[in-house]
């Protein structure tokens, strides 16, 4: 037998549920890979306390967490620190790339997304971790 | 994973439009819900937080979502009123009565960009919509406007403690429906909710802190890994409000497709027609079976019976939606055309949680819909008519809906003018729809407004719907096997209620025979059925007639609509149907039992017949036709005359 690929878990996070369907069918084209949703940002954090998670899909605008607040949490913390994080959020909040990408995020995309450049952004990323 | 080419972004999102609409419609909703808030604090200077932050929520939520599907005038739409939205948050700009006009202009041009997408109609242009947005958006306002934070709850007096709440999260928990957002909105119910944050415990496990002021007992709240202490001072920033989470549904909830559950429906279908036919072959083996054997067979085809029922009405709880719904979205009909008639109108609502299957919601939305309109456009008088006539200066429109054993009672009701019979009467004339008489009831007046036709040519009357669409209305209600009737008076007002069957698919019916022929009749629409000597009949002016109830009930030979022989027995059943002011008796030969029925349309033209509103299939494999039982009463109405 070859060796035996991990399965990676990926955590979608985005209060738009057709937006997480969206991304998760978009992911589907990646081998080895399974996904968990979160509608906001606390829910996202519980994610993490309850299930390993590889990789991060995070929108910035969402209720009661901001995606930004989620990202300094996870970077905060020596368990979660080497999660990627690839932000998602929608076109015309120029500014918040910079910060976003200081704050620790990996890569920055806006919708409306290319689910072909989406699956190589987030494939490389686990390729390379 | 069935996984279109992503290659092609057209056609990979195109496979997402039905969650696309379906979250638009939610968001659509909430915004209106927000906007009836928004309205009462135009010009206030103080604006509520929270119903910004929603409804900047959903804008932005909608224009990436219409990005994603290529919808891209909805797209714009939705960004222009974001951007508007963040001026008013940032108290930049000061929601003015213009302000507030073009918000519900954007509104409502944006329902109509997703609508004409989702109908293929061509999509309406924006540019002058997006520019009278970004007009009030560039507005300057004299002074900084203050938002509100949301109101504060009754538990939050100065008497509530403040504790701090911790909640670990673990996967058992999560397991059981515990988690984030259940603790939350426990929390919530409690009193009110200061603080919700993430923090890392000694071990690297995560927990959440929560600040909640509240007079319940300590002791009521430790449970599932809560634990509880007084909460220190300063660590209550409130400032820092935590907003709502309203638009996030529940994780115990799905959404399906309603197709699943037609399919679902249409197998509970089968099996009810394969329980019929074990039961007729039951009844075949009783002579040959040892009676106990028998016996024991026959309690086993009931159970299976009665658990086919409570299955088939699970399935159809799941079709089940609150139809305060669409209560809701009338209202927000009433005030844009209240507005813009400058009537004044209070819309009471009752029963909105009265359940309904969301088929039937779908169909009769738009006829429900004209019935509102007619009546704010119609029915309702302006102000100062209501003065002149010593009537309260707001109109009154009732929505209520009820429900009255296998049917849901929906009632529009309104305080205006009231139908005048011989506008309607005169009207009839001139457009040559024959009516001989001149002292009409609200049944038959019903018939005249509801002839297709009636109004059409009165440019007036095209332009607020009175009479168009009233046929609509009444077809669309009929053949959903339900009924409407009419009840109005000069100068005091009209009423349309309308009864509907709650579900579609498997109905309660009566099966009946005629020349041996069988035939089903939805109980639903059957008032009484009794037994008739054939010598107590009487014929009068051609139709025969007989004495009940101390009324003359005009009679409906089964057999002469659909051109069999009737027995010449010297007993023969009637059946009820129609209101109590139009009652018709139908008149069959026997009466064969009580079924449970699984309707099927009857697709092919050439099959279609009047009076018959489908087929079913009973256990024998034969097909009995199911009558149409509207039609009939029609039929009976028009061979009087």
């Amino acid at each position: 037998m070859p060796d035996e690929i991990k399965t990676n878990n990926i955590l979608v996070v985005d209060d738009s549920p057709t937006m997480r369907r969206m991304v998760i069918t978009s992911l589907g084209s990646l081998r080895k890979v399974k996904s968990t949703q979160a509608g906001s940002g606390l829910e996202a954090i519980e994610r993490l306390a309850i299930e390993p998670v590889d990789l991060m899909v995070l929108d910035l605008n969402m209720p009661d967490m901001h995606g930004m607040e989620v990202i300094d949490f996870v970077r905060k913390h020596q368990a979660y620190r080497n999660i990627p994080i690839v932000v998602l959020t929608t076109k015309g909040e120029e500014s918040s790339r910079t910060q976003a990408l200081a704050a620790g995020a990996n890569r920055y995309l806006t919708k409306p997304f290319d689910p072909r450049q989406l699956a190589d952004v987030v494939g490389s990323l686990l390729n390379a971790s | 994973m069935d996984n279109p080419n992503p290659d092609n972004r057209g056609e990979f999102f195109d496979q997402f439009l039905d969650d696309y609409y379906a979250e638009c419609d939610e968001h659509l909703i909430s915004i209106r819900r927000s906007l009836v808030t928004l309205e009462d604090e135009v010009d206030a200077g103080t604006l509520d937080r929270t119903v910004l932050d929603n409804l900047f929520r959903s804008f932005h939520t909608l224009k990436g979502i219409s990005g994603m599907v290529g919808l891209s005038a909805a797209e714009q739409l939705a960004h222009h009123l974001e951007s508007y939205l963040r001026e008013l948050r940032e108290g930049t700009v000061l929601l003015s009565e213009s302000g507030f006009e073009a918000l519900s202009a954007g509104v409502s041009l944006l329902e109509g960009v997703i609508n004409a997408r989702r109908n293929d109609q061509p999509i309406p242009t924006i540019d002058e919509t997006v520019a009278r947005l970004q007009a009030i958006a560039s507005e300057s306002s004299p002074s900084k406007v203050e938002t509100t934070p949301r109101p504060e709850t009754s538990q939050s007096d100065a008497t509530a403690t403040q504790w701090l709440v911790e909640f670990t999260p673990t996967a058992e928990l999560a397991e059981r429906g515990v988690n984030v957002n259940s603790v939350r909105s426990r929390l919530q119910e409690l009193g009110e909710l200061i603080q919700a944050k993430p923090v890392v415990k000694g071990a690297g496990e995560i927990a959440f802190e929560f600040i909640v002021a509240t007079n319940a007992d300590k002791t009521d709240l430790e449970a599932d890994g809560l634990t509880f202490k007084p909460a220190p001072v300063e660590s209550a920033p409130r400032a820092k409000e935590i907003q709502s989470v309203a638009t996030i549904a529940p994780a115990s909830v799905i959404r399906v497709d309603l197709e699943r559950l037609d399919e679902l429906m249409r197998i509970i279908g089968e099996l009810v027609i394969s329980r019929t036919r074990l039961e007729d072959q039951l009844t075949e083996l009783k002579r040959v079976t040892p009676p106990a054997l028998w016996r024991s067979l026959q309690e086993t085809s009931l159970s299976m019976g009665r658990q086919l029922r409570a299955l088939r009405e699970s399935v159809m709880r799941v079709r089940l939606v609150q139809i305060g719904e669409i209560f809701e979205r009338m209202t927000f009909v009433v005030r844009d055309l209240a507005r813009e008639s400058g009537k004044k109108i209070i819309v009471q609502l009752s029963g909105g949680e009265t359940e309904i299957d969301k088929f039937l919601v779908e169909r009769m939305m738009d006829p429900l819909m004209h019935l509102v309109r007619n009546a704010v456009s119609h029915g309702l008088e302006t102000v100062a008519e209501r003065e002149a006539q010593g009537k309260r200066s707001e109109g009154l429109l009732s929505l209520s809906a009820t429900t009255a054993g296998e049917m849901i009672v929906i009632r529009i009701a309104d305080d205006g003018r009231g139908i005048d019979r011989n506008l309607v009467l005169d009207r009839a004339r001139a457009r040559g729809i024959s009516h001989d008489n001149t002292d009409i009831d609200d049944a038959a007046l019903l018939d005249l407004i509801a002839t297709p036709g009636f109004s059409t040519r009165d440019e007036a009357d095209r332009e607020s719907g009175r009479g168009v669409g009233m046929d609509v209305v009444k077809k669309a209600t009929q053949e959903l096997g339900g009924r409407i009737a009419l009840a109005t008076k000069l100068g005091e007002g009209t009423t349309f209620t309308i009864e509907l069957p709650l579900t579609l698919a498997i109905a309660e019916a009566l099966i009946v025979s005629v020349d041996g022929q069988r035939f089903a009749v939805p109980q639903s629409g059957v008032r009484e059925v009794f037994e008739v000597e054939s010598a107590s009949t009487k014929v009068l002016e051609n139709n025969e007639i007989i004495s009940y109830r101390g009324k003359v009930l005009p009679l409906l030979r089964l057999a002469r609509v659909f051109e069999l022989n009737h027995e010449r027995g010297e007993k023969f059943h009637v059946l009820v149907i129609g209101e109590e002011t139009n009652a018709v008796g139908l008149a069959v030969d026997r009466i064969i039992g009580q079924r449970e029925i699984v309707v099927r349309a009857i697709k092919d033209p050439i099959a279609q017949s009047k009076g018959i509103a489908g087929a079913t299939e009973l256990g024998d494999q034969r097909v009995v036709l199911i009558l149409d039982i509207g039609a009939l009463r029609e039929f009976a109405m028009h061979a009087r005359h």
